[in-house]
C-alpha cells in the first residue's frame, strides 16, 4: 500500500522512444502517461483514495492506536514488575512469567503481518494470505501449548514487597495495574477519581479503569473483525453462488437469506447468554452468533454484483480462454465484486462492536474479561450513584471506534463509486 | 463441388475460378443447420417462463471455414452472427438459451474425422477453448479484468494450455505482445488495463487470444468500438498475424468496408439464417439476394453527393438475372424480422460456382435438408 519508488526519468523516455511503427501516436502518449510510477493494483488505488480523505485518515489513526494498545496491552498496563531485584539478590521478571498465551501470540502475529505487507514484494497476495493463515495459526497454537502462566496471581505481593523492602528495586510498566487487579491491599470502598496514580480513576470493583480499557481494546477489535469476518465469508460464498448460477440456486439462496433475515440478532444473543453459563468462551459464541445472523446483507450485495459481472465481457473472455470455473469465479469475478461488500463490512464491524457493548452494558456479556460496554454499565451503581469518569471514558472509546469505522466505510464507498469520484475531481 | 447440382447455371460476374483450391481440402469448422433459441419477450406482460414463444436466434445456420481462410459474417444486429460464433465455444448461457439442433464439426489437431462440438462436455470444451479456437470481443475496454496486470492475464491462459515453466511463460507473453506490435513488452506486462488506450487493449486481447496459437480465431466485431485509424491498424495486424501463423479467422462485422478489405468468403445473415454465401469478389460484383442488395445499396460512397441513404429494405430488389429454376421471395415488411424469412421451403442452393443463395428451387424436395455451402476460396 506504500508508494513504490518512481521509475527514473531515463527509463520513461526510452520506453516511449522505442515504440514501434505499429504503435500510433495515441498509444505512445498513453505509454508516457502511464509509466510515471510502478503501476498500482486496483486495491492499492482504492486504499490510497480512501485514506486520502481527512476523516478516514483520522479514523485510521484512531484504529491504529487502538490496535497498538491491543497488541502491547501487557507492556502498557500490568501489576507485575518488568524486572526486579529481590532482597536476596536474584534478578527476575514476574512480567514475563505472568504473560498469557495471547500476550505472546499477538505481537508475533502483528510483526508477521507487517513483514508480509512490506517485505516479500514478489509474492502474490493469495500466497501472502496463505502463509499468514498457516504460520499465524501455528504461532497461536504453539503459544497456547508453550506459554502457561501461574493460575493464581497475587498482585499485592509486589506492591507489598516494595514497601517492606523484600524487593530492592523494580521496573514497572507505565500503568502499574493489571486489569483484574482489584487493589485488595488498598482499603477503599468507593471508586477513586482520576489522579496521578489512577490516570482514568478506578471502577466499582476498585480496578484501574485505564488498565481495563486498554486490555478491552482486544475484545473491541476482535468482536468487530471476527464476527464480521464470519458474516462476510458466508455472505460472499452464498451470494456469489446465487449470482453466478442464478435461476434455481438463486431462488433457494434468496429463501435462505429471507429465513435468516427473520431472526432477530439481539434476542438470539440474549436468549443464548441467558440459557448457557457464562465463561471465558462466551465471547466467541457471541461473535459466531453475530456472524451467523448478519451475513444476509453481504449475500445480497455479492449476488447483485455477480449478476452484473457474469454478463461482463472479461468474464465471458475467461471462459473463451478455457479457464476453469474455479478461476472464473474466485480469481476474476470475486475481486471485482467484493468492493461494495467491504464498504458494508466496515459498517458491520461498527454494529458488531455496539452489539457486544450493549450485551455487556445490560450485564449479559462477559463475566470478568474487560470490555468497554461492561465498564460503561458500572457508571450508575446500585444506589443510583453516578460516577462520571466510568461513564465518560469507555463511552468515548466506543463512540470514537464506531465513528472511525463509519468514516472509513463512507470514504471507501466514495473511493469505489466512480460517480462521486468524478464529481470530486471536477 | 456440390453433388446435388448437376447443371451449372450461367449467372452474374463469375470470378470464382481465382484462388480456388483443390477439392481434397477439408473444412476446419463446419456448422450444419445450427438452431439456437431464446425465450421470447412476451408482449403485454405475463409470465415469460414455461412454454412461451421462443425466438429462433439461429435458425438453421450453415457455414464452413477452411484453414487459413477468412470468413466474414455480416448482417444486422440480431441476425444471429454472434450466436453462431458463441455456439462454437458453447458460450451461450443455457438456459435461457437452448440448442435446438444442428452440429458444429471441428477438425481437431491430428484428428482423423471431425468432432461435434455441440456434444462436448465442459471438460472437453475447455481443451478447445483458447487452445484450438480463440475469441476476441467487441469491447476492448471491458474485455480485460481491471484487477490484474496484462501479464497476469496472458500468463494464466498460457500456463493452462501449455506445458511451460513460469520463466518460459514470461518469455511467451513478451513474444505475444511483441507480435501484436507493442514496444517494450516486458514493461507492458506489468501494467494494468486502465493504463492502456482502446487500441492498445484490443492488441492485448489479440495477444492473449493468440498466445496459445489457436487454429481458428473468432473475432466478434473486433474493431467496432475503435476509431477509424486504430481500426485500420488492428485489421492490418490481424491480417498480418493470420498469414504468419496460418490460422483461420471468422470475422463477424456489420462494416462492409471491413469485409471488402479482409474477407475471402462472405456469409450474409438475416433473421437467424444465412441468406447468401459467396467469395468476396462475387458478392460485391453481383449480389443476388434482396437483402444483400439492400445492404450494399445502403452503403455510403465517399465523394458521391447524396441525400438520405436508402434503408436496407428500400434498396432490396428482386434479381431478374436469377438462373432458371430458382426463386427468391421478396421481403415482407410486416413480417417479424426475427422469426424466419425467406419462406420455410427456401434452402441454400449453389446458383453458380462459389455463390450460394437462400432460395427456393423447382423440383427440390421440401423435406430434404439443405446443403452446407463449402467455399475453400482464399484470395
Amino acid at each position: 500500500m506504500t508508494d513504490p519508488p518512481p521509475i527514473p526519468e531515463q527509463a520513461i523516455t526510452e520506453g516511449a522512444g522505442e515504440a514501434g511503427a505499429l504503435v500510433g501516436a495515441e498509444e505512445r502518449l498513453a505509454l508516457r502517461e502511464a509509466q510515471p510510477r510502478r503501476p498500482r493494483s486496483y486495491l492499492a488505488r482504492v486504499t490510497v483514495r480512501t485514506m486520502g480523505r481527512w476523516g478516514a485518515a483520522m479514523g485510521g489513526l484512531w484504529l491504529g492506536f487502538i490496535a497498538l494498545l491491543a497488541i502491547f496491552a501487557p507492556l502498557i498496563a500490568s501489576s507485575f514488575p518488568l524486572v526486579m531485584k529481590s532482597a536476596d539478590g536474584t534478578v527476575s521478571s514476574p512480567w514475563i512469567a505472568f504473560l498469557k498465551p495471547m500476550d505472546v501470540a499477538l505481537p508475533l502475529l502483528a510483526a508477521m503481518a507487517l513483514l508480509l505487507l512490506f517485505g516479500f514484494r514478489g509474492w502474490a497476495t493469495a500466497r501472502k494470505w496463505l502463509v499468514f493463515l498457516v504460520v499465524g495459526g501455528s504461532v497461536v497454537g504453539a503459544s497456547y501449548l508453550v506459554v502457561s502462566p501461574p493460575a493464581l496471581a497475587t498482585y499485592d505481593t509486589y506492591r507489598g514487597g516494595l514497601k517492606s523492602g523484600e524487593i530492592e528495586w523494580a521496573v514497572h510498566t507505565p500503568i502499574r495495574f493489571s486489569p483484574s487487579d482489584r487493589l485488595r491491599d488498598q482499603p477503599k470502598a468507593e471508586p477513586v477519581a482520576p489522579s496521578g496514580t489512577h490516570w482514568l480513576g478506578t471502577t466499582r470493583n476498585n480496578a484501574d479503569l485505564a488498565s481495563r480499557m486498554i486490555h478491552a481494546c482486544r475484545i473491541a477489535l476482535a468482536v468487530g473483525f471476527i464476527a464480521t469476518g464470519i458474516a462476510v465469508v458466508i455472505g460472499v460464498a452464498v451470494g456469489g453462488l446465487m449470482g453466478y448460477f442464478s435461476r434455481t440456486v438463486d431462488l433457494l439462496g434468496m429463501r435462505l437469506v429471507e429465513i435468516f433475515e427473520a431472526i432477530p440478532q439481539l434476542y438470539l444473543l440474549l436468549t443464548f447468554v441467558a440459557f448457557f453459563p457464562r465463561n471465558q468462551y462466551t465471547l466467541y459464541f457471541i461473535m459466531v452468533i453475530i456472524g451467523l445472523v448478519s451475513w444476509t446483507g453481504y449475500a445480497r450485495f455479492t449476488r447483485a454484483e455477480f449478476l452484473k459481472l457474469r454478463e461482463q465481457d472479461f468474464v465471458v473472455a475467461t471462459k473463451a480462454l478455457g479457464l476453469p470455473l474455479r478461476s472464473t469465479l474466485f480469481k476474476h469475478m470475486l475481486p471485482n465484486g467484493v468492493a461494495p461488500v467491504l464498504v458494508t463490512a466496515s459498517f458491520g464491524i461498527a454494529s458488531a462492536i455496539l452489539a457486544e457493548a450493549f450485551l455487556s452494558f445490560i450485564g449479559l456479556g462477559l463475566a470478568d474479561e474487560p470490555s468497554w460496554g461492561q465498564l460503561l454499565s458500572q457508571a450508575v451503581g446500585g444506589g443510583g450513584t453516578f460516577v462520571w469518569w466510568i461513564a465518560i471514558f469507555p463511552g468515548l472509546a466506543i463512540f470514537l471506534t464506531v465513528f472511525a469505522y463509519n468514516l472509513i466505510g463512507e470514504s471507501l464507498r466514495d473511493a469505489i463509486d466512480p460517480h462521486t469520484q468524478k464529481a470530486s475531481q471536477a | 463441388m456440390n453433388p446435388t447440382h448437376p447443371e451449372q447455371a450461367e449467372a452474374g460476374a463469375a470470378t470464382a475460378e481465382r484462388g480456388t483450391v483443390g477439392t481434397t481440402m477439408q473444412p476446419l469448422l463446419r456448422i450444419e443447420h445450427l438452431r439456437v433459441s431464446f425465450p421470447g419477450s412476451s408482449s403485454g406482460g405475463g409470465k415469460t417462463s414455461g412454454g412461451g414463444r421462443r425466438v429462433q436466434a439461429a435458425d438453421g445456420v450453415s457455414m464452413t471455414v477452411f484453414p487459413k481462410q477468412t470468413l466474414a459474417v455480416v448482417g444486422e444486429s440480431g441476425s444471429g452472427k454472434s450466436v453462431s460464433a458463441l455456439s462454437c465455444l458453447q458460450l451461450i448461457p443455457m438456459p435461457p438459451g437452448r440448442h435446438d439442433g444442428g452440429t458444429i464439426l471441428w477438425r481437431e489437431d491430428g484428428g482423423e474425422s471431425p468432432v461435434d462440438l455441440t456434444g462436448f462436455n465442459e471438460k472437453q470444451m475447455r481443451r478447445v477453448r483458447g487452445n484450438q479456437i480463440a475469441m476476441i470481443f467487441q469491447e476492448p475496454m471491458t474485455s480485460l479484468n481491471p484487477v490484474y496486470t496484462v501479464g497476469d492475464q496472458i500468463r494464466e491462459a498460457i500456463l493452462l494450455h501449455r506445458d511451460v515453466t513460469h520463466d518460459q511463460a514470461t518469455e511467451l507473453e513478451a513474444a505475444a505482445l511483441k507480435d501484436v506490435g507493442i514496444a517494450d513488452p516486458h514493461a507492458r506486462l506489468k501494467s494494468y488495463p486502465h493504463h492502456a488506450s482502446g487500441g492498445m487493449r484490443q492488441r492485448f486481447m489479440i495477444a492473449m487470444a493468440l498466445a496459445c496459437e489457436p487454429r481458428l480465431l473468432l473475432a466478434d466485431e473486433p474493431t467496432t468500438a475503435l476509431d477509424v485509424t486504430i481500426q485500420a491498424q488492428i485489421l492490418e495486424l490481424l491480417r498480418h498475424l493470420q498469414r504468419e501463423k496460418g490460422m483461420a479467422v471468422m470475422l463477424i462485422t456489420h462494416d462492409l468496408g471491413v469485409v471488402a478489405e479482409n474477407a475471402d468468403v462472405v456469409a450474409v445473415m438475416f433473421a437467424g439464417r444465412v441468406v447468401e454465401v459467396a467469395d468476396v469478389h462475387t458478392l460485391f460484383a453481383s449480389p443476388l439476394h434482396p437483402y444483400t442488395r439492400g445492404l450494399l445499396a445502403s452503403m455510403p460512397v465517399l465523394g458521391r453527393k447524396q441525400g438520405r441513404l436508402p434503408g436496407v429494405m428500400d434498396g432490396a430488389t428482386i434479381p431478374d438475372d436469377l438462373p432458371a429454376g430458382f426463386s427468391v421471395k421478396p421481403h415482407d415488411p410486416t413480417l417479424n424480422p426475427v422469426g424466419g424469412y425467406g419462406g420455410p421451403n427456401a434452402k441454400l442452393h449453389e446458383v453458380s460456382e462459389n455463390h450460394w443463395l437462400l432460395c427456393e428451387r423447382e423440383g427440390f424436395s421440401v423435406d430434404a435438408p439443405g446443403a452446407v455451402p463449402e467455399l475453400s476460396f482464399i484470395r
